[in-house]
């Protein structure tokens, strides 16, 4: 499927906005817009309220019927009020959240299309590259994902990775030209009606180049480490845990084989004596074997250690870069 | 950031004169900033009025500080107008209001915004209305020139309102320009900057996501370009073409004279070894983690 997607600038600037303002990783909103048989058009979005881990039902609750209420009030003012699928921000390119593949597989069964999630990237943001991403979820994940069958057979047949969850949708951004008239406006540099202003005052403009790209700092490089760490470990709880129960399953498998196999023994030895065999009871009644535990977790835990470990090396090599040019800068 | 060019013309503000102002009342607005946000909704909102409508309008959040205010975003409301009446949805403002508030609730209504930069006494009335909002604080009117006529060029301008006559009444009023200017984070930089890219680039589209090199690349570039300008400058003066600013020549000073003596002193090398080995462990996180998840999916058969 060659399905495309386009962001207006609007939707840029609020989600770069909610994004900063709200704490942490928190800031999650719905994409407004229409849908064009194979390009969606992302034209408005607004933020939903912050919901924190506690009382899942009253928020829920709260929070549809402030998404009901909001679309009814942008309706009126001829807004497009047809959901399209939801953004999040996420520092460092870990977007691999239960949360967020939950809700986009709620967002596939009601939309049509499946919806999209258009990931923003806070971190790599404030090193001076605007990062949006669009993603949706791969047939194979959402097959597993409907029989909630994620153990290690489901997996195999599905041939799921954590690079196989979500699949990127190529994004692009749009401006209409009124924006675009008013932003060159805003960029152009003009010359003030005062002769004795100072030089960087003489030609101003409301939005002056940038430069923080060029920042030599590496401050974010500890905390991605940290972060990288932080992943890491938890990933080894989860698979600590997953051996745990795979072994517990184990155990109790073969005692119940050991079971079967002695009632069958006697069986026969009671057969060559002449007796009426036992009858073969049902084995599970007697023996709890575990369900295979979900490899969902440790699947999404892997899927935030790479994504850390790669804008780490992004980071790296941009780092050689600039440190190589500012030698050569220096050196002249 | 200032939209437009700074004049010569001084904004005076009142002093609080003991005897008639009313003790702690709020002093008036002194500056106005705008984010970007707010900006572009006007825009958005003007793009979807309806043929009748001349203009639109719609409430300002944001925050107040001892000064000024600060415009943080904005929402649009319905507002019908003809030539003996003006009628806003006032039950409208207040629902969007109240669900801005749920989401943001640092955000209080600040004032209000219509297009185009014509004042008149509906202007006055409307401005009426949102003092009331905004009590006991003054309400401030943007107004935003879509740049959509020739007669004026595209631009903002603040007001708030002072009443005018011996008798005040509420369709009278005195606009008082304040100045205005753009202002947002410096992490929301890059967004901006993507989009300016975006509006000056063909078609008015532009693919995401960006590599961080090719952004690297583009400033670098933009910094040689700059050297070769300023070069162009020194060489022009040296020969004796232009006669030299001195306020320039200090700024280059302070610029380029920039101290590098912790890279030379052996700085460079060490956070070289530093970075490698970041990239090189990064590297090997990356290698580890994809190999564990193929072999998650090797059945022990």
């Amino acid at each position: 499927m060659s399905e495309n997607n386009r962001s207006s600038l609007q939707v840029v600037s609020k989600i770069l906005k909610h994004a900063r303002e709200a704490p942490a990783t928190s800031a999650h909103g719905l994409l407004l817009g229409l849908d064009l048989d194979g390009i969606l058009e992302v034209s408005n979005s607004f933020p939903l309220p912050h919901h924190s881990g506690d009382e899942d039902d009253k928020s829920s609750k709260f929070a549809a019927r402030y998404q009901a209420s909001m679309l009814r009030s942008l309706k009126e003012v001829q807004a497009d009020d047809s959901v399209v699928g939801f953004y999040q921000a996420t520092t460092l390119g870990a977007f691999f959240h239960q949360n967020l593949v939950d809700t986009q597989a709620i967002h596939h069964d009601k939309l049509r299309h499946g919806g999209i999630v258009v990931v923003h990237d806070i971190t790599q943001t404030a090193r001076g590259n605007a990062s949006f991403r669009a993603f949706r979820l791969t047939a194979a994940f959402l097959d597993a994902y409907k029989t909630s069958n994620f153990n290690t057979a489901s997996l195999v047949s599905h041939r799921l990775t954590f690079s196989t969850i979500m699949e990127e949708v190529p994004l692009k951004i749009r401006t209409n030209p009124l924006l675009s008239s008013f932003l060159g406006s805003l960029s152009e540099r003009y010359s003030t009606a005062l002769s004795d202003s100072p030089p960087y005052a003489a030609a101003d403009s409301a939005l002056p180049p940038s430069f923080s790209v060029l920042d030599l700092g590496s401050a974010g490089l500890t905390k991605n480490l940290e972060q990288i760490a932080e992943a890491l470990d938890s990933y080894r709880t989860e698979e600590g845990n997953l051996a745990y129960l795979s072994r517990q399953i184990a155990r109790e498998r073969s005692r119940a084989d050991n079971y079967v196999m002695k009632r069958k023994e006697e069986n026969i030895t009671r057969v060559a004596q002449g007796q009426a065999p036992l009858p073969e009871e049902d084995v599970t009644r007697l023996f709890k074997i575990p369900a295979e535990p979900s490899r969902l977790e440790s699947l999404l835990l892997l899927g935030q250690v790479d994504a850390y470990a790669k804008s780490l090396a992004g980071t790296a090599s941009n780092g050689l870069v600039k440190m190589y040019a500012a030698r050569a800068g220096s050196n002249v | 950031m200032p939209l437009q060019p700074s004049s010569s013309a001084i904004h005076v503000y009142g002093s609080l004169d003991a005897s008639t102002a009313i003790q702690n009342a709020p002093r008036t607005p002194m500056s106005v900033t705008i984010h970007p946000v707010a900006l572009f909704s006007i825009l958005d909102h003007y793009l979807r009025r309806t043929d009748k409508q001349d203009r639109v309008l719609g409430t300002l959040l944001g925050t107040r500080t001892d000064t000024g205010v600060e415009v943080r975003s904005s929402f649009a409301v319905l507002h019908s107008e003809t030539s003996e009446q003006v009628a806003v949805d006032m039950d409208y403002h207040r629902t969007m209001y109240d669900l801005h508030h749920k989401v943001n609730s640092k955000e209080v209504i600040v004032g209000w915004y219509s297009t185009g930069s014509n004042l008149n006494t509906f202007s006055a009335l409307i401005q009426n209305f949102y003092s009331q909002e905004t009590a006991p604080h003054q309400a401030i009117h943007v107004a935003l020139n879509t740049g959509v006529d020739d007669s004026e060029p595209a631009g903002i301008k603040a007001y708030f309102s002072a009443p005018v006559g011996v008798f005040p009444r509420p369709e009278n009023c005195v606009f008082v320009p304040v100045p205005v200017e753009l202002r947002f984070h410096d992490t929301e930089r890059s967004g901006l900057d993507l989009l300016t890219s975006t509006a000056t680039s063909p078609n008015s589209t532009s693919n995401q996501p960006l590599s961080d090199l090719e952004i690297l690349e583009q400033s670098i570039q933009n910094v040689s370009d700059m050297l070769d300008r300023v070069l162009a400058y020194v060489r022009s003066v040296l020969a004796g073409e232009i006669k030299g600013d001195p306020a320039l020549g200090r700024y280059l000073m302070d610029t380029l004279g920039a101290s590098t003596d912790d890279l030379e002193k052996g700085g460079f090398n060490a956070s070289l070894q530093d970075t490698l080995m970041i990239s090189y462990l990064a590297n090997l996180v990356r290698a580890q983690a994809e190999v564990s998840s193929r072999l998650a999916l090797v059945t022990s058969a």
